[in-house]
């Protein structure tokens, strides 16, 4: 039996799937879809910016997370350790980790002059209100990544920051809300090994699932609506 | 084709006019490119699987709705590919190599300091971006510092729009204006913003100016920076 040509595979694949979907239409739409030359303008690249350094974040968290230990127990803890594991014995861990901290601060710096872009602009005018409560909200979810992952290195810094920060929303009003905010963060007395476990809970589950859902909503109202008009 | 087609130029001369097929295929209004203009990425090039990520778009967020590109006439706009693609990729290398360089040359940002010891004393020092907030907290009380202006501000940030949808043309009107604009062409709403940006900026550059860096403020007595 003669092999048959890769094109001659892919073509095959190709078919198989536009038997399922309507495969090779939506690549075609894709490719051809207008967009108008105002949209060429530099500006208009953050938003595609920031889409870029969200995944490179979560590539690089993925690749921390792999030698990362979570644990706060002990002094130095094996939180700190394992920082300093990755910083200094694992291959290009150094790289992977200055990326990851880069990247959160250019991720900052890159939501701020999108947003500033959009509300210049007015693009957050109908029909896209939605969307722009969507890209604050996305906004107020990173600012709560940088204050999580603040605290994972577990070094003094961390530690005394992240003890001011849960000062702060335990002060809260109402006091039962500022306790109860405290005590869901601070998860004892003292900031400690329960602190660290639930900071780290929130900096890799539940703000990564609730990012990419979030951008999934605002992509969904992008293709929904379009570019808006010039200013 | 016919004899129509045939254009004479010269005695005895005749050569085929040129046509550029048009293909039509609906596309929110929009005729496709020429064929002559259209990329020779068919479902058997070799390069296909490389655009096919693009698909995933439609798929993944559904069909287009009525797009401003669609009452546009062509000349316009451009495809999306790769006119409007290619920039991205560039982008995304320039901006890896560019965290590559800062993580490789300002390690001193990344360096740990000793393991935390709660009996330890250490006046904290947050982040940059925290930091006009970590001012703003000694200009008066902490309750409403912390617990009354960072909410408002984002909760009138959230309901802009609908703050500008409906206070502004009222204003628009009492002013006598025919339109309510958009910030970038608005005295009110881009004041507001160069300002909140300006008064952010401020107290930034007064955390940075350090501890020995101080300022009577009426409220709170002297303010220093962090």
């Amino acid at each position: 039996m003669a092999i048959p040509h890769p094109r001659d595979i892919q073509l095959a694949v190709v078919e198989w799937l536009d038997e399922r979907y309507p495969f090779t239409k939506a690549v075609d739409e894709a490719l051809y879809q207008r967009v108008p030359n105002f949209a060429n303008a530099f500006y208009y690249c953050f938003g595609g910016m920031v889409f870029i350094l969200i995944v490179l974040q979560l590539l690089t968290g993925i690749l921390l997370a792999l030698y990362y230990v979570p644990d706060a127990s002990g002094t130095p803890a094996p939180a700190y350790t394992s920082v300093n594991f990755i910083q200094s014995t694992v291959f290009l861990g150094w790289l992977i980790r200055g990326t990851h901290f880069w990247g959160a601060n250019l991720l900052i710096i890159m939501v701020i002059l999108h947003m500033a872009r959009v509300y210049w602009t007015g693009s957050y005018r109908a029909p896209r209100e939605l969307n722009w409560i969507v890209g604050v909200t996305m906004f107020l979810l990173i600012l709560a990544f940088s204050l999580t992952g603040y605290l994972l290195p577990w070094d003094t810094k961390a530690y005394f920051a992240t003890e001011v920060t849960i000062k702060l929303a335990g002060s809260l009003p109402p006091v039962q809300l500022g306790t109860f905010i405290k005590e869901i963060l601070q998860g004892g007395a003292v900031v400690g090994p329960p602190t660290l476990q639930r900071f780290f809970t929130i900096h890799v589950f539940l703000l990564p699932a609730l990012i990419v859902l979030l951008m999934y909503i605002h992509f969904r109202f992008i293709r929904a609506h379009g570019i808006s008009e010039p200013m | 084709m016919g004899d129509q087609g045939l254009v004479k130029k010269g005695p005895g001369a005749a050569t085929a006019e040129t046509q550029v097929p048009v293909i039509e295929v609906e596309s929110h209004g929009h005729n496709l490119e020429p064929d002559y203009k259209r990329l020779p990425i068919g479902p058997d090039h070799i390069l296909y699987p490389v655009v096919v990520g693009l698909a995933l778009f439609p798929i993944l967020m559904g069909d287009a709705g009525h797009h401003l590109a669609d009452d546009m006439p062509d000349d316009e706009t451009h495809p999306f590919f790769p006119d409007h693609f290619w920039p991205y990729p560039i982008i995304a290398v320039l901006m890896l190599v560019v965290v590559g360089l800062l993580a490789f040359f300002v390690q001193k940002n990344l360096q740990l300091e000793v393991s935390a010891d709660p009996r330890t004393v250490t006046i904290p020092r947050p982040d940059w971006y925290f930091l006009f907030l970590f001012q703003l907290l000694k200009l008066g009380p902490e309750l409403i510092m912390f617990g009354v202006v960072p909410p408002l501000i984002v909760t009138v940030l959230l309901v802009f729009p609908f703050i500008d949808a409906i206070a502004g043309p009222r204003l628009a009107k009492r002013l006598r204006w025919k339109s309510w604009p958009v910030p970038g062409r608005n005295i009110y709403t881009g004041a507001a913003f160069v300002i909140g940006l300006a008064v952010v900026a401020l107290l930034e550059l007064w955390a940075l100016a350090g501890p020995l860096f101080c300022v009577p403020w009426p409220l709170t007595g002297m303010v220093c920076g962090a």
